[in-house]
């Protein structure tokens, strides 16, 4: 069983890939959204490993895999870890859908990302291979 | 070899592994990447370092001046004086084509090797280190590449799937530009499709402007179409090559500096014409499966391609390029029901040549597909690209005009007629009956298509070559 405070601090970043999910398939289709997570979740992983516990299928997505482990290892660095994936499925996302219907999905998430410390929208995405753990 | 694969080694778990490694041989130690841009900290502090840099990493322009200089010019490995007289161990890691950074050891506590001896144990100790280093990082390079063409062939299995089910072109064109674009991490994908003598861009996505090639046409005699579509295998073009072509100037290219194409050849010939720029160089096991990929595109564009054909031209009447009467039963439900749902009028106009047999009697057949060409033309002429045109019979042509109501429809019929009427047809004079009716609530396809043809019919008991409106 998750406790509140690791179901909360997971819940608003599950909330945040539900509607990049909804966001993206209305104009992708199913089909390239699952690629995408395919692809994104593979790429993080090569830096988070935990991030393979995120689950996605054609109904949308869950971390209670994620919410789990957390609470086996409060240590984990999940928020570093999901604003790795969201900046990098941005970023992707902006070559698919064109410049201009990424920013009207960039402004309707950072809406509900506002209390995020960090600004995971920020036009462009960061770049692969950037790492803020650096140093 | 993608060149981000070793940043994407997690730097929080190196740092671990890579002080455990300096403790156990008493030797600082930290790594440059292929930039000569510090990647990992100081694994030791060194009091000359921590004065000098005051941190974990070499931020002095001296220090950094030196690494830079130094690490251009290392070959294999080197001993080295920094700035500050501490001698140290400088090795290259990775190989020569695929350079992934610089690996330096120095002493933990400051001394300049000035014993022989003492320098034989460390540079022993520094080699080993460094034999250690090289293989954990080439075997995380390994392990990233195989994940990596894992995911591209696993994208490649489910896309062939999917591709062969289905066959709408939009669809097909989306899935292999969407896919291109995640797999390949593609700066630009488009898709040209073969017409007659022309390439048409039929899809583009990617950077700025990749969108504005859609519809552009590159004619097939280009220099440039003709050289990558006169061979099998793709061609690699710089940037600069494809500015010529209609729609290139518009394309942010900032990332950009080459373009494979790929011919999209199948047993039918070639379809089209596939582009991919990617941020890397692909290797051979990567030109590979994209060739694979395109493979299977080329045969699902095919497809898509001649089924949208087949449809065209089972809804298409031949002679005047209107729709069918099979089309038309299908047209005009969804339009009755759109006028119901959305309580807007929806009137038809029921129009036929009249004497046309006698006409086709006398002059023949070929004269007969004349006149009816030119009337199809000049109906055309007379409506609003929003209204629809059907050919219903051998001489009858049904019209549908959606938000118009009856007397609209009429001043519309009599426009057809004037121009018929006043059209110099070879051989004699034509002219066209026309019956004008609205729909109803609760009409169904039948119940309107009745009423324009009996409206029709009382135009041509009332004298032809005139309209009348059904009342009703």
């Amino acid at each position: 069983m998750v406790s509140d405070a690791i179901g909360n601090r997971i819940k608003r970043y599950e909330t945040l890939l539900k509607e990049m999910w909804a966001a993206s398939a209305k104009y992708l289709g199913a089909f390239s959204v699952s690629l995408l997570m395919e692809r994104v979740v593979w790429e993080v992983s090569l830096e988070y490993k935990e991030i393979e516990l995120l689950q996605y299928d054609q109904d949308g997505v869950s971390c209670a895999r994620i919410a789990a482990r957390l609470e086996e290892n409060p240590e984990l660095p999940v928020e570093d870890m999901f604003m790795k994936f969201i900046a990098r499925y941005v970023e992707i996302l902006a070559k698919l859908l064109g410049y201009e219907r990424a920013e009207e999905i960039r402004k309707r998430l950072r809406i509900l990302g506002e209390e995020f410390n960090e600004d995971p929208f920020a036009k462009g995405g960061m770049k692969s291979g950037e790492d803020k753990n650096r140093h | 070899m993608h060149p981000n694969l070793f940043l994407n080694i997690s730097v929080r778990y190196w740092q671990d592994f890579q002080d455990t490694l300096a403790k156990a041989i008493n030797a600082n130690i930290y790594i440059f990447d292929a930039n000569v841009t510090p990647f990992s900290h100081f694994s030791l502090p060194v009091e000359i370092c921590q004065d000098v840099n005051g941190g974990k990493e070499p931020r002095d322009n001296k220090c950094m001046d030196f690494y830079k200089l130094a690490c251009a010019s290392l070959g294999e490995k080197d001993t080295l004086v920094c700035p500050y007289g501490i001698k140290l161990c400088a090795y290259r890691l990775g190989s020569h084509t695929q350079k992934i950074g610089y690996l330096i050891i120095a002493p933990a506590k400051h001394t300049n090797l000035s014993d022989r001896e003492e320098e034989i144990a460390f540079v022993t100790k520094a080699q080993n280190v460094y034999r250690t280093v090289n293989e954990v990082f080439n075997a995380i390079l390994e392990r990233n590449l195989l994940g990596l063409r894992r995911l591209e062939l696993n994208s490649i299995y489910e896309i062939s799937r999917l591709m062969t089910s289905i066959i709408e072109l939009d669809k097909v064109l989306e899935l292999i530009t969407n896919s291109l674009i995640i797999i390949y991490q593609a700066d630009l994908c488009f898709i040209g499709l073969r017409e007659g003598d022309k390439i048409r861009i039929a899809h583009g996505k990617g950077v700025r402007g990749s969108n504005l090639l859609i519809g552009k046409e590159w004619p097939l005699v280009h220099p440039v179409i003709e050289q990558v579509s006169s061979q099998i295998e793709p061609t690699i073009l710089h940037i600069g090559e494809l500015k010529g072509l209609p729609g290139f100037n518009d394309v942010e290219i900032i990332s950009i500096s080459q373009v494979i194409i790929y011919p999209l050849w199948t047993a039918l010939g070639l379809v089209g014409l596939l582009g991919i720029a990617t941020p890397a160089s692909l290797d051979d096991i990567g030109y590979r499966n994209l060739q694979i990929y395109t493979n299977f595109a080329a045969v699902a564009l095919a497809n898509a391609t001649l089924i949208r054909r087949l449809e065209k031209e089972a809804t298409t009447d031949f002679l005047t390029g209107f729709l069918n009467k099979r089309a038309l039963q299908d047209v005009l439900a969804v339009e009755l029901q759109r006028a119901a749902r959305y309580g807007y009028q929806l009137s038809v106009i029921f129009l036929d040549i009249d004497g046309f047999k006698a006409y086709n009697d006398t002059y023949g057949h070929l004269a007969g597909d004349v006149v009816l060409q030119k009337v199809a033309e000049l109906i055309k002429n007379s409506i609003r690209v929003t209204d629809i045109a059907c050919r219903y019979g051998g001489e009858e042509f049904l019209l549908i005009l959606p938000g118009t109501k009856g007397e609209d429809a009429a001043r519309v019929a009599d426009r057809i007629r004037r121009s018929v009427e006043n059209y110099p047809f070879p051989h004699r004079q034509i002219t066209v009956s026309l019956g004008v009716t609205s729909a109803k609530k609760n009409d169904s396809v039948d119940m309107l298509l009745a009423r324009a043809d009996q409206a029709c019919y009382q135009a041509k008991e009332l004298g032809k070559n005139r309209i009348y409106l059904d009342p009703s």
